[in-house]
């Protein structure tokens, strides 16, 4: 009898057992759930004035951000910045939607060019303007094409931080060998001109390229933004009118192609920076965010230098910004800025743009004795700054049509590497891109725009 | 020993307490499993199905209902077929790879060899290291003007392919590293299953005659059909869901050489947003993996032999 007792006394606590394990479940929850609303509510932690989160760089790039955010907190101590790594801009991008709708978003994140617009377009972004002002940070204080790009219908969105362009790097060191000039080529013609005496071959096997193309995972199709406006075509207009089988567009393409396929100086490298550093290539274009990794690790003299034209020239911006998202409370956004005013700063904006070959974004910063200095130093670095002025913001189609710089970039994949007829190829890619601008356009519509 | 009333309703109530007791007791042991299921399985299932039909970028607060648009797109896709192929070439490539050479090194390594303990350990080895490490390492070693193959090959006259970026090379690429790693599991379930034939069969065999291929036909293959049934559904199911090796090494690419339907799923929930488009190649993978499943349930199953 007690046995019998004892055993539906031990059901009854597994049943107890279950029903609490349930509630335990259901429990961390239900707070979630109510409180999800206001997630940056939370007192500042630390002693601080405001604690903020900021999602930033990852790799390399990432710990020269830490550096940069520990200065700051030697600074000054107002502001907290809780500096988390999520992965590449893509993966940053991922996970800040999922956070979005988790409402545990952070309160700064680092956004590329392609990236920021989505977040604009679904209203998460807060307007910058009078924050910007009141943490000091004064618009016409930026090289103006970057801080244009970040402004929608009079408001900015996203603040340049670190912005890049493409840059020709050439190795000094095999230049000299080949009995060339130490300074890029002015033009492609003047390239297929010395290409040949940069190229070494093994019978059919190329050991030395004059050139390494990247890959549609190393955004080739911003490095070719630029080579299609050289030829004088555009991905697009800014109304999303696709321009690719324009005469000139297919003749850019064409060109690429022919320096792989005909004229057999140029290879597609699976990590063109690394093909470049370890000697495997002469020049490639690749971007300034690179630069000081280069500098560091290669054993040869590196040259930098503008593009080269064709009809004329072409360089796009690229890179990241930062911008608040909607969720901050007023007190952490105006934290945030006061950090981006850092950042982008005489101090912490140059010491970021030293160590990584980001470009200064703010003109004070650029005319700084530190920098003044430090060109001086590395005199490679300052190509990037003097071909600035003469950039210009990307084809509506790469970076505001959802995947639309994968879209081109394996669509010239096909043209390099599969060596596909440049128009099928081409035809394809503009009603991909055709029917992928269709909710973008019916969104701006709705926003105003 | 006379029942009265008394004790009837009261072996009557003694039964409801056994079956609300049995009740309890079903549901200690197979709730929390069925709780677990449903909600990390069923219910994102039935969300999916959901969010097939609809449109939506996963930051919008809405989803707008679009029929089956999100399947036409799919399914219209110029590159739709070579994604579906890719899938099927490198599922069929890897698992019979994975299968033969798996019992082949079975065989082997089940043999009284010296250093055979050592050779088990590092065979299956690859198995527990994480497919993204694995995948990075072998990237260094596809290269072909300074990887471990071009240092192999070179001296050998052999050129070595452009692995990574020749989407003739990419696919066996991705087959080869996936082979590496999965080989070894393979192998020591085929050695479990090995040892687990009974002695006295071979020699049974042997007392009649029966040479070694006999013995391997008649004996050893049909001694391992319940192993291979359980290789042949595992593997094919985990090669469906092969990200990382892909994601690491090529991103699908070189012009979608290598991108796969898991891939592709990736693709356009992820990169493109588009939920929706994502939500359709779920579908369609759970479909693919639901068929695989039930045939070999269906035709495999009555091949086995559980001894």
């Amino acid at each position: 009898m007690n046995k019998k007792v004892s055993r539906r006394d031990l059901l009854k606590g597994i049943g107890f057992g279950i029903g609490a394990a349930a509630l335990a479940a259901c429990t961390p929850a239900a707070p979630a759930a109510t409180s999800a609303p206001q997630p940056t509510s939370a007192p500042a932690a630390g002693g601080s004035d405001a604690a903020i989160t900021y999602w930033g760089f990852n790799g390399t790039l990432g710990k020269t951000e830490d550096d940069m955010v520990t200065m700051y907190h030697a600074a000054q101590s107002a502001v907290k910045v809780d500096r988390q790594v999520q992965g590449s801009y893509e993966e940053t991008a991922q996970k800040l939607t999922a956070a979005l709708a988790a409402k545990t978003a952070p309160d700064l994140a680092l956004l590329s060019d392609v990236w920021w617009f989505k977040f604009y377009r679904a209203k998460v972004l807060m307007p910058l303007n009078d924050l910007a002002a009141g943490a000091g940070i004064d618009g016409s204080d930026f090289v103006p094409s970057l801080w244009s790009e970040g402004v929608r219908k009079g408001a900015q969105y996203w603040i340049p931080f670190a912005r890049s362009t493409p840059l020709f790097y050439y190795n000094v060191d095999m230049f000299q060998a080949a009995g060339l000039p130490d300074r890029g080529p002015k033009t492609w013609a003047e390239f297929d001109e010395w290409a040949p005496k940069l190229l070494k071959k093994d019978g059919a096997t190329i050991k030395t390229a004059a050139f390494a193309h990247t890959g549609a995972a190393s955004y080739n199709a911003w490095i070719f933004q630029g080579v299609i406006w050289q030829f004088g075509g555009e991905y697009s207009t800014p109304d999303f009118k696709i321009e690719l089988l324009a005469p000139d567009s297919i003749r850019s393409a064409q060109f690429y192609q022919d320096t792989v396929d005909k004229f057999g100086w140029a290879v597609t490298a699976k990590d063109a920076q690394k093909d470049f550093i370890t000697g495997l290539t002469a020049a490639t274009i690749l971007s300034t965010g690179g630069l000081t990794g280069i500098l560091k690790d290669a054993a040869f003299k590196v040259g930098t230098a503008f593009l080269p034209e064709e009809k004329q020239f072409g360089c796009p911006t690229g890179g990241a910004g930062l911008s608040i998202l909607t969720g901050t409370s007023t007190e952490k956004a105006q934290a945030a800025a006061k950090f981006i005013a850092y950042a982008t700063g005489k101090e912490g904006g140059a010491f970021w743009s030293q160590n990584t070959g980001y470009m200064p974004v703010r003109k004070s910063t650029a005319n700084s004795d530190s920098y003044i200095k430090y060109f001086q130093t590395y005199p490679q670095t300052k190509t990037a700054v003097d071909q600035l002025p003469k950039t210009r913001p990307q084809d509506a189609a790469r970076v505001f049509i959802p995947g639309g710089d994968q879209i081109i970039g394996k669509g010239l994949e096909r043209i390099i590497t599969g060596k596909e007829n440049v128009a099928t190829v081409w035809k394809d890619v503009t009603a991909q891109l055709d029917k992928e601008a269709e909710p973008v356009k019916k969104d701006l519509i709705a926003l105003g725009a | 020993m006379q029942l009265t009333k008394h004790d009837f309703s009261a072996s009557i109530a003694g039964r409801i307490r056994r079956d609300w007791r049995e009740w309890l007791i079903f549901l200690a042991f197979a709730g929390p499993n069925v709780a677990l299921f449903a909600i990390f399985t069923y219910a994102p299932m039935v969300n999916n199905l959901i969010l097939s039909f609809n449109d939506w970028n996963m930051i919008s607060s809405d989803k707008a209902w679009v029929g089956l648009q999100n399947y036409i797109d799919v399914f219209t896709d110029s590159q739709f077929s070579r994604i579906f192929l890719n899938t099927i070439v490198f599922t069929a490539a890897s698992v019979t790879l994975v299968l033969a050479l798996g019992l082949g090194g079975g065989l082997l390594l089940n043999q009284k060899l010296r250093g055979r303990n050592a050779a088990r350990s590092i065979l299956f080895s690859p198995h527990i290291l994480s497919g993204a490490a694995i995948a990075i390492v072998w990237i260094y070693i596809f290269d072909p003007r300074f990887g471990l193959i071009y240092a192999v090959l070179h001296p050998l006259g052999i050129q070595s392919p452009n692995w990574l970026t020749d989407p003739n090379w990419s696919m066996p690429a991705i087959v080869i590293v996936y082979v590496w790693k999965y080989l070894g599991y393979a192998t020591v379930i085929y050695i479990a299953g090995l040892q687990a034939i009974p002695g006295d069969l071979y020699e049974a065999a042997r007392v009649d005659g029966a040479g070694a291929w006999m013995r391997f036909r008649h004996v050893t293959l049909p001694g391992l059909s319940p192993v291979m049934f359980f290789l042949v559904l595992t593997s094919i199911l985990s090669s469906f869901q092969s990200f990382d090796i892909i994601n690491i090494m090529t991103k699908g690419g070189p012009i979608n050489s290598t991108n796969t339907l898991i891939y592709h799923l990736y693709e356009l929930g992820f990169i493109n947003f588009s939920i929706g488009r994502a939500g359709v190649i779920g579908m369609i993978l759970f479909v693919l993996m639901f068929v695989v499943t039930l045939l070999q349930l269906r035709y495999l199953d009555r091949q086995v032999n559980y001894a």
